[in-house]
């Protein structure tokens, strides 16, 4: 009897381990087939795909969520989608929007790899937030959908270079949405208090010289600028804004490493080294209350950097609200460009039957191109002191509304400004797939110089020795 | 074998769920490791075999020496400290000077507190006591006289903090290990070594410590592995570039950041050789003392 009760027990709990491995795979079956079904009932009803996104009247989406992974502050962004659906409830009676807030385009990348890996393709979101990297490792591997016949029509009517990042062998595989220049950001107040000329800032020697007479005229109680022990160094100053702006490369046309030999790095890392062991630079981690506390104090006078930066300040630093002023990145002499523009883009995901590729496509046709619509979120955004960028339309950017003073400016039209600092805008480096892998190996490098551990000489020469011994050759060639 | 099966399918019955848990989620992942860190893969589209390239790659890379040489510090620093401690800790938690049952546990639940706190919490609160600028550890530094210290801004402090942290985190768990084996040995030994004339340093030399060798050993071995898979502490309180990385923090970025999963996986590789290394010499002493 014992024996037997034994037996009972023993298989109950092997019975018990099996299932809990396998029961995974049975419940994902069964919403696989849920899924399946919702997305059969709905590719029927579905609009015909390409061409213009207003062509899709009279399609009725199913009911469902429309998943959408996003980075910063989607809460926000999602505002304006719920307001789009809301007024659209004729074509999507019963489609909700949920954008998922995630750590940046690495998690992006992570969630959707892992989730394809599993073979949970209903799991995977319908569209996602993407930058340059990670749309070249998904297009490569499938997991886009291609946009070109969508977006070719529609190219004419965004600035320059909207998709260039998002182009693959001829292929574009995302909707851009939204394209930032790099921008001077200064202190009127502290540049006025010191009598320095604020126009002296239009080459990087400039700037330098700039930073120079602030600190001897302010005893050196204030800075330049700031420096990061991060990785936000080569984030913000390097990736996107000295190197482009001094036409460094990290990469020759072939993929070979060139960073070490190369003048426009010299030039661009130099001048960061000059403001570093002159004492011009605060070296405090950005985006942290002794950064925000620093500015309030009239202690930071500049920041050269991208134009997302807007967001941070009105948010952190309402104590020198109105004293901020904006102008373009200063330009490396014999280049004569200010720092490159960062673009951000919306990829669909390829799942199979995705229900609601075309819903997306109309909902970002709008964001993208509805002057009013755009105009009533931006308005709530600036109410709510939260972040919005320039539209990608050439026709919206016309709109008197985007030349609009800003109060945090000082009466000056940010909106305006960015606009403006687009048009002198550097490259972007050149984009590869191992672009991830060498940020690691420049950005730890260059950590090290911020540390004091080595000179920049040095740090120079370490990034061009492990590249070349971690990377070899990067595949370049869009 | 069949046979010995039929005759106690009981017992193997009743082992049966670890082992389907054990080559579900142990052996079958480690021998994916290993196929993976022979190939370049992205984590997605198919791998491609590169041979030993990942394993060549991680001979000149200076991020992946700087990683092990940290471990290495973690490994040892945490071996010493942690064991120590543990150990002063327990001695404290067994004394007949906290004779009272209501203090002992108070004392006892009091330790244990640093262990059941959420190591990410922990290490953003020591990131905050750390910080160069408004740090407490500074403003007690600056108190005393000394100048501000980069703690964590540069590659000579970088390290000191993990390691405090890692200690402080660590030790409950092994006091109470070390307090179980101090409860079991017996009084008897102590008196009769007291009416010998030994005093607490030699009670605890040639009583204590001898005693508690097998726990004793235990706690390195665990420890061991625990140092060697050192992840939050140095990802939550970041350095100057790989300064202050652990090799598993290293695996893990070179997964998940880079995503170079053939590389992260290579680094597994090596991380599983080095503790088997370690452990098989420990049990070789530990065999050659006559004590296995």
């Amino acid at each position: 009897m014992k024996k037997n009760i034994a037996l009972l027990l023993a298989a109950a709990l092997t019975a018990g381990s099996l299932t809990a491995c396998g029961g995974g795979g049975d419940s994902q079956g069964s919403a696989t087939t849920t899924k399946a079904a919702d997305q059969g009932s709905g590719s029927e009803q579905k609009a015909p795909e390409g061409g213009d996104s207003q062509g899709s009247s009279g399609t009725v989406f199913p009911a469902g969520t429309l998943t959408v992974y996003a980075m910063g502050n989607p809460q926000y962004r999602q505002q304006y989608f719920e307001t789009w659906l809301e007024n659209h409830r004729d074509i999507a009676p019963d489609v909700k929007i949920e954008f998922v807030q995630t750590e940046g385009t690495a998690d992006i990348r992570e969630k959707i790899t892992m989730t394809a890996l599993s073979g949970a393709t209903e799991d995977l979101p319908d569209a996602a937030m993407l930058d340059p990297v990670t749309i070249m490792d998904l297009a490569k591997a499938g997991l886009l959908k291609d946009e070109t016949e969508y977006l070719t029509p529609l190219l004419s009517k965004m600035v320059d270079g909207a998709a260039k990042d998002a182009t693959i062998d001829g292929h574009i595989y995302a909707l851009p949405d939204s394209v930032r220049p790099q921008v001077l950001f200064y202190n009127k107040d502290i540049f006025d208090k010191y009598g320095v000329d604020p126009e002296t800032m239009k080459t990087m020697d400039g700037y330098i010289e700039a930073g120079r007479q602030l600190k001897e005229k302010s005893g050196g109680e204030v800075y330049l600028s700031y420096i990061d022990p991060t990785s936000k160094t080569w984030r913000y100053w390097g990736r996107r804004g000295l190197m482009p702006s001094a036409g460094a490369k990290i990469w020759d046309d072939n993929g070979e490493v060139i960073i070490g030999t190369d003048e426009g790095t010299k030039k661009a890392l130099g001048a960061l080294d000059t403001m570093n062991t002159e004492g011009l630079l605060m070296k405090t981690t950005i985006m942290e209350p002794a950064l925000y506390d620093a500015i309030n104090n009239q202690k930071v006078a500049t920041f050269c950097i991208g134009a997302f930066w807007d967001e941070f300040m009105r948010q952190n630093c309402d104590a020198v609200k109105g004293q901020w002023r904006v102008m373009s990145a200063p330009e490396f002499e014999g280049v004569g460009k200010a720092g490159a523009p960062v673009s951000q883009y919306m990829g669909i995901i390829e799942k199979g039957d995705n229900p609601y590729s075309e819903l997306f496509r109309m909902m970002w046709y709008d964001f993208t191109f509805d002057i009013e619509a755009k105009e009533e979120w931006v308005n709530s955004m600036e109410a709510q002191n939260a972040p919005y960028s320039n539209p990608v339309s050439i026709e919206m950017l016309e709109d008197p509304f985007w030349k609009e003073p800003s109060d945090y400016y000082g009466g000056m039209s940010f909106r305006e400004m960015e606009g403006k600092c687009l048009s002198n805008g550097a490259d972007n480096l050149i984009v590869t797939p191992q672009d991830a892998e060498a940020d690691e190996i420049i950005s730890a490098e260059l950590e090290k110089y911020v540390a004091g551990n080595q000179s920049m000489e040095d740090a120079i020469a370490n990034m061009d020795k492990n590249l070349k011994a971690k990377i070899g050759k990067a595949e370049v060639g869009q | 074998m069949l046979r010995t099966i039929k005759k106690y399918k009981a017992p193997y019955l009743f082992i049966l769920p670890f082992f389907i848990l054990f080559f579900v989620f142990q052996l079958i992942p480690t021998i994916w490791t290993i196929y993976i860190s022979l190939t370049n893969w992205k984590g997605i589209g198919s791998p491609e075999f590169c041979g030993f390239g990942n394993y060549q790659k991680m001979m000149v890379d200076d991020m992946f020496w700087e990683s092990l040489g940290n471990t290495v510090v973690y490994w040892l620093s945490g071996l010493v400290l942690i064991i120590c401690c543990a150990l002063l800790i327990a001695c404290l938690l067994n004394s007949r000077y906290l004779q009272k049952d209501s203090a002992r546990s108070f004392f006892k639940t009091a330790t244990f507190l640093p262990n059941i706190c959420a190591a990410i919490a922990m290490g953003l609160i020591f990131r905050m006591l750390f910080d160069e600028n408004v740090g407490l550890i500074n403003e007690v530094v600056s108190m005393a006289g000394g100048s501000k210290i980069p703690w964590l801004t540069s590659t000579t402090y970088s390290k000191i903090p993990v390691i405090i942290l890692n200690v402080w985190r660590y030790t409950p768990w092994f006091t109470m290990i070390l307090l179980s084996g101090l409860l079991n040995i017996s009084k008897d030994y102590y008196e009769a070594a007291t009416v010998d004339g030994a005093n607490a340093a030699q009670q605890f030399w040639f009583i204590t410590l001898p005693s508690l060798k097998n726990i004793l050993f235990f706690c390195s071995v665990t420890l061991t592995v625990d140092m060697w898979k050192l992840f939050n502490e140095s990802y939550i309180l970041p350095g100057p570039g790989t300064s202050n990385s652990s090799l598993f923090q290293y695996m893990y970025e070179s997964g998940f950041n880079v995503f170079n999963m053939g590389y992260a996986s290579a680094i597994g590789v090596v991380l599983i050789l080095i503790l088997m290394v370690i452990s098989v010499i420990q049990f070789a002493v530990r065999r050659k003392q006559g004590e296995l």
